[in-house]
């Protein structure tokens, strides 16, 4: 099968944003065909734009605690009505997630409705690792893969108490993410989720862990090594401590130091980034963090960006989670501590724009994309569902693109937030291009997918296809067309056949002697053997689902 | 494994290793394969007979005993298919966690991480919870070297009390009614929380309970034979989640089987079971779509057609309706593991399957350790053959 696109502006950060032919044969792109190779068809796309598959590197669709939010939030549920208000009567293209959290189904769809192909789940439990995956496989049209959340695990931590070899922790970390099939490693508060167990509250990367006496930097120190020493494509990829508190900016800082200038990701930045002073003892500190981004070739960040709204926050971090139980909107939430390896708190929370911190949480986002120079270490996320649901997006790029509309909203913020914020100021507008940048060709080099990210001859032909608008909000919103593999399975609104999917996993070799001492733990400790958890490569395969490694 | 008879984990190495009385006179039944009461529909025309009745239907209801999360998958797609109600036939049991969660939030914690982090566990219940899964206070006995506490509340034998202490618990036991409980525990936590000196006067146990480091509270639903479980459950969890402004206590609210198919539902649809499809599109009902309502609805006048399909692919041999209770115009089809009706080969024993464990936490694969019987095909094949059309 040959498809032939000609008459768009094919943009993808690598070649020169200009109109020319793009070829997709088979699942590939290509720049150029062979003599006589016979084209099944061709679309003419005068006054479109060719791009590649988003990739989003930082969004919840898969595992428990995505799972326990569905459970807990059927009352946030409108399926009947959801172009019911008047934002969207005036806006017809913005087309909201019947819940902040949806299922699979709808899921999978809507991130195709906005030109995404490929999605990562951030926090992937290991006790949870075949639901996670289980669940992403039913997650139609998106190419998947998961971040092993280790550094809340209790035997890695007491290794790090014993002073084990760091060969020791580099194998054991090689160990799990094979086990898990998972293709990178995320720490969620090292060594916090395990200390609130033992009732500790606060732990921040210098404090020690109450039981066990170790620190986060320790823990953030052993695995930023055992990443880089498996030489798996993501850095560690890293929640910081203190989510959400004033002043956590100094926390944050300790985090990029604790690594000691390895590769190192940092997650939902936007949270992390707090100073103390402004009127209310809380305010931005994203110069600080985005002045360190852009002095450190080996620093990236994804910027977890607050809407307003309704939404729910789900993290592994139960510790902060649970300190913020009373703003839970509506007033309930869900706590669980999980098989000696991590936990996680589901809260419901609404976002409002006359809020000072909510408006402040806005605009330091706002902030941290503006002020760091390279789109490729910045990532655009919302942390979904946590700051905002993924079909926010295309209002985000408006804001970055758009000064104008970016203050027309900042102006409805409370006034506190309007006096102290620097975002008057930063008055720069994102070009299409840097978008692309950011959305597909960062994310694809971040994670080491090289047959993404791009239009390159080669490269796996996942094309969206938009239609040339003013408004970029408008124009992400509704692509024209989109093709997996080459092969178109959505134009104008009507979705047209299914996709091949691909679970990304790390490959990683196991020594047979870190298996043999595992196996033995995990029965005395877990009450189970290791072969029961351990997903194999065969499970994950099936007849329209295949595994890739970056 | 995760064995397919209680949904604990198991360290058996396989199915036929009798590891507990459960499992024992479940492999029983399943060698004996019990009969349903349907007619013989094994051919290729009784396919067709079964999409014809579907395809007319105006009233559909997909339920059963559904342990893998490969039939949840289909069972949930074949009711989407249809536009049918669907419900798992053990949901009365998961409901009465589900609905409580809905209302107040959760406090919980999983098996493993209570063995190895619990000092104190309270179990609320009966001898039943042990006949159900009788493992589990061996699950819960970690081996280090301060002995774990367990309190034992409501209507214990002595048999039960000596099974808590083999597995290593310093065991104590305080007779009550179940209904009583929550309110116990609230009163004990006040009296505790205004006599913090004089604690260790009122007995060692009211010391150990106040003392506690990580306390665990367990019970099971399917256990819980009281009126209005839901609410009792609602209790039980504002009662933890108050000790954990201070201290740290969480539930292991035990599940059965159906967990599976609840999870599995929620992630597809964005609902724990109990839904109706409406044009494809599922609608959340706990009360109005369970399955005990939709039988319990009285033939109507304007001949509608009903069609219950029933899907088992357990071991048990205890049907959990009665045809006889069946509204007059019901049509029924069988995808049970049988020989009458379409045979399914048993999730986790013939067949290798994904199921949860019934804290929810912890999926693992059961591989098959019998072999399935030579006309048995898994529950999803004859739901996908009865969706082509």
């Amino acid at each position: 099968m040959v498809t032939r696109l000609y008459g768009a502006v094919c943009i993808d950060g690598v070649r020169k944003t200009e109109v020319r032919d793009l070829f997709l044969e088979g699942e590939m792109i290509r720049s150029e065909l062979a003599t006589r190779t016979r084209i099944d068809s061709e679309y003419k796309l005068d006054n479109h734009i060719v791009v590649s598959g988003g990739i989003d590197l930082h969004t919840h669709i898969g595992g428990g605690k995505v799972n326990i939010a569905r459970l807990l939030l059927p009352d946030l549920v409108n399926h009947r009505n959801p172009n019911s208000d008047r934002m969207a009567a005036e806006q017809p293209w913005l087309k909201p997630l019947s819940s902040p959290v949806p299922g699979t189904w709808e899921t999978g769809r809507r991130y195709l409705e906005i030109g995404y192909t490929a999605c990562f789940e951030p926090a992937l439990l290991p006790a949870n690792a075949r639901h996670s995956h289980a669940e992403m496989a039913d997650t139609p049209w998106l190419d998947t893969g998961g971040y092993l959340l280790l550094g809340n695990d209790r035997l890695l931590l007491e290794w790090i108490r014993d002073g084990v070899p760091q060969e020791q922790i580099n194998a054991y970390v090689g160990w799990m993410v094979h086990a898990h099939q998972c293709c990178a490693v995320k720490v969620v508060n090292a060594g916090g989720i395990d200390a609130f167990k033992f009732n500790q509250r606060h732990l921040s990367v210098d404090d020690s862990h109450v039981h066990l006496g170790i620190t986060p930097r320790q823990i953030l120190n052993a695995l930023s090594q055992a990443v880089d020493s498996l030489q798996l494509a993501h850095p560690l990829h890293v929640h910081c401590s203190n989510l959400g508190l004033a002043g956590n900016i100094a926390a944050t800082m300790a985090t990029i130091d604790a690594v000691e200038g390895r590769r190192l990701h940092l997650t939902h930045a936007q949270f992390h980034c707090y100073g103390k002073d402004g009127p209310h003892g809380y305010s931005s500190a994203a110069r600080e963090l985005a002045d360190r981004v852009n002095a450190d070739p080996n620093l990236s960040i994804d910027v977890g960006q607050v809407q307003f709204g309704q939404t729910v926050t789900l993290s592994g971090d139960t510790m902060h989670q649970f300190a913020n139980r009373k703003l839970a909107r509506p007033r309930k939430a869900i706590f669980q501590d999980l098989e000696c390896q991590a936990g996680c708190g589901v809260l419901p929370f609404r976002y409002r724009q006359d809020q000072y911190v909510h408006g402040l949480l806005w605009s330091i986002g706002l902030e941290l994309f503006l002020r760091i120079e390279d789109p490729q270490h910045v990532f655009l996320t919302t942390d979904h569902p946590n700051g905002a649901p993924f079909t926010s997006y295309p209002h985000l790029i408006r804001l970055l693109m758009d000064y104008d509309y970016r203050m027309s909203i900042f102006s409805r913020l409370h006034p506190d937030v309007q006096k102290s914020s620097p975002l008057p100021s930063l008055t720069r507008e994102y070009s299409l291009e840097e978008i692309i940048k950011m959305t597909r060709l960062g994310p694809a080099k971040a994670l080491g997918l090289n047959n993404r990210g791009s239009l390159c001859d080669g490269k796996l032909a996942d094309i969206v296809v938009y239609e040339s608008c003013e408004n970029p909000e408008q124009m992400f919103s509704q692509p024209k067309m989109v093709f997996r593999r080459g092969q178109l399975v959505y134009r104008d609104g009507v979705f047209l056949a299914d996709s091949i999917k691909s679970t990304i996993v790390s490959s990683v070799e196991i020594e047979p002697q870190m298996d043999a001492m595992l196996k033995k733990i995990w029965r005395t400790r877990y009450g189970y053997s290791t072969e029961m958890i351990s997903v194999r490569t065969g499970e994950l395969q099936s007849e329209r689902r295949i595994v890739e490694e970056n | 494994m995760i064995c397919p008879f209680c949904s604990l984990l198991c360290d058996a190495d396989d199915l036929n290793q009798v590891c507990c009385r459960r499992r024992e006179s479940s492999l029983v039944e399943v060698t004996k394969m019990r009969s349903w009461h349907g007619s013989s529909i094994l051919d290729s025309e009784s396919v067709s007979n079964a999409i014809n009745a579907l395809r007319s239907a105006t009233r559909i209801l997909v339920t059963g005993r559904i342990s893998s999360v490969q039939t949840a998958r289909a069972a949930v797609a074949f009711a989407a298919k249809y536009n049918a109600t669907i419900d798992c036939a053990e949901g009365g049991h998961a409901f009465k966690n589900i609905l409580a969660i809905q209302r107040s939030g959760l406090n919980s914690v999983s098996l493993a991480e209570a063995r190895d982090h619990s000092d104190v566990l309270i179990v609320v219940g009966d001898d039943q919870l042990l006949a159900k899964v009788p493992r589990i206070p061996s699950a819960l006995a970690n081996e280090k070297s301060v002995k774990q506490t367990v309190l034992l509340l409501g209507d214990f034998s002595e048999a039960s009390m000596s099974i808590w202490r083999e597995a290593g618990f310093d065991v104590w036991f305080v007779p009550c009614e179940m209904n009583a409980v929550p309110t116990a525990l609230a009163q004990w936590s006040r009296w505790s929380d205004s006599n913090r000196d004089s604690l260790s006067a009122a007995g060692p146990l009211f010391e150990k309970l106040a003392q506690a480091r990580y306390t665990t509270v367990l019970w099971s639903a399917e256990n819980l034979q009281i009126e209005n479980a839901d609410l009792w459950v609602e209790r039980m969890l504002q009662w933890i989640a108050t000790r954990n402004e201070n201290t740290r206590c969480a539930a292991l609210a035990w599940s059965s089987l159906d967990g599976t198919f609840q999870q599995v539902c929620t992630w597809l649809t964005g609902f724990p079971g109990r839904i109706a499809f409406l044009a494809r599109t599922p609608e959340y009902d706990p009360c109005r779509f369970s399955y005990q309502e939709w039988l319990a609805k009285k033939p109507t006048t304007d001949k509608r057609k009903s069609v219950l399909v029933v899907i088992d692919e357990t071991a048990s041999a205890t049907p959990f309706f009665k045809v006889s209770d069946l509204p007059t115009d019901t049509q029924v089809i069988e995808v049970t593991a049988n020989s009458k009706t379409f045979p399914t080969a048993i999730a986790g024993v013939e067949i290798a399957a994904d199921i949860f464990r019934a804290d929810q936490t912890l999926l693992a694969r059961v591989e098959p350790s019998i072999e399935p019987r030579s006309y048995a095909k898994s529950a999803p094949h004859w739901l996908e053959a009865l969706s082509r059309w």
